[in-house]
């Protein structure tokens, strides 16, 4: 981020941003940041919080009245943590049943994601083109069969995560979003398949394979899932 | 919530650390003076790997930008940044979380801003520097031409 701050304003347009992560911005030295504490994938803190949201937007472009720089400077607000609901349990039953199957999976969350669309009217489903059964299709494919070109996988395997995260967020007592995710990796058949398809992936001869594999397929966080197969 | 790298659970640590991902350096620091924000045109450009639904999608190491005119419906704002390692889950609930233009209307609206671009970018982050500057310097090319004299710059 800092690097396009240099480029633009060589180029004449002057430039104030936010920073996510302090050290980075202290090598980059781009001309105005404005350091957040807040997690990372949400840069103005607090979703459904315009006041919040506006407080931090009008504190970085006030740092383009300033010529001092390069400017580092410190929000002083944070993000209180969410509610500690450690014992929150999924009110949906998703447990896997005899013969079931990730399309199965699938289809029994389609009503919680048309709630949770109906909701905020809009989702951010669709990079992959693909209907979720169609998605879904292609990961059990790839895990049983020939694996496809990494891309349209990536893009397959970000659609149906988006959906899952959707849809949990429409259930009756849809507890907190590290709760939800916390029963993403613990409960879905989806993340099982992909801490399977890991290793396929890593032991494929295609680059790009290796790449989602090592990457982008299984965040960081959640990598101690995959035992010792990395 | 993102303290300092030494105040993270290790693994995030280890994950965003400067010994793993490489910042680019520079001599020195451009600072463009201007007008007073009320009296500024105002882009967005983010770096969250956002775009169109039906857009091309950003793959690795990609350093071209996509293109969000304002007029944008919030319900076809997709991202297709390569990462996994940041929360989606506030995007998902409120684009305004990572892409702040409803924010950025309003204080056009109240007179903080002096205006707001008609079209605004997006690139996907963590790209190589070498392969964004060419699509960065076309990018400030497409800014003047919309008359825009400020980029709000916002990472993911």
């Amino acid at each position: 981020m800092g690097a396009l701050g240099h480029f633009l304003e060589r180029e004449g347009i002057p430039t104030a941003g936010i920073s996510l992560v302090r050290e980075h911005t202290e090598i980059v030295r781009p001309p105005r940041a404005l350091w957040v504490t807040f997690d990372l994938g949400r840069p103005l803190g607090k979703p459904d919080d315009a006041p919040f949201q506006t407080r931090v937007l009008r504190a970085a472009l006030a740092l383009l009245e300033r010529t001092d720089g390069p400017l580092l400077v410190d929000y002083p607000e944070a993000v209180e943590g969410e509610v500690d609901l450690s014992g929150w349990a999924c009110p949906i039953s998703l447990a896997p049943r005899p013969s079931d199957t990730l399309g199965a999976e699938v289809a029994r969350l389609a009503t919680w994601y048309d709630r949770a669309v109906a909701a905020r009217g809009r989702t951010t489903v669709g990079t992959s083109g693909l209907d979720m059964p169609a998605a879904a299709a292609l990961v059990s494919g790839a895990l049983d069969g020939a694996l496809p070109p990494a891309q349209p996988l990536k893009l397959a395997v970000d659609d149906l995560r988006a959906f899952y995260l959707e849809a949990a967020s429409a259930f009756p007592d849809p507890g907190t979003t590290k709760t939800r995710v916390a029963w993403f990796w613990d409960e879905t058949l989806l993340a099982k398949a992909l801490l399977r398809l890991q290793p396929k992936l890593a032991a494929s001869d295609d680059g790009q394979h290796k790449v989602l594999a090592n990457l982008t397929l299984i965040p960081a966080t959640q990598r101690h899932r995959l035992g010792g197969s990395t | 919530m993102v303290r300092r790298l030494s105040e993270l659970p290790e693994v995030e640590a280890k994950h965003l650390g400067t010994d793993r991902i490489k910042c680019p350096t520079y001599d020195d620091t451009p600072l463009l003076s201007g007008t007073p924000l009320a009296q500024r045109r105002v882009a967005i450009v983010s770096t969250a790997g956002l775009h169109r639904r039906g857009d091309r999608a950003f793959d690795r190491d990609d350093g071209s930008y996509r293109v969000i005119p304002a007029e944008t419906p919030a319900s076809d704002l997709v991202m297709s940044h390569v990462s996994v390692n940041f929360d989606r889950t506030g995007f998902q609930q409120d684009h305004n979380v990572v892409f702040p233009i409803d924010r950025l209307r309003e204080l056009v609206a109240d007179g903080t801003v002096g205006s707001m671009a008609s079209v605004h970018y997006s690139f996907m982050g963590a790209f190589p520097v070498d392969a964004a500057l060419p699509h960065a310097k076309h990018l400030a090319g497409l800014l003047k031409a919309d008359k825009v004299d400020a980029a709000l710059l916002v990472p993911v």
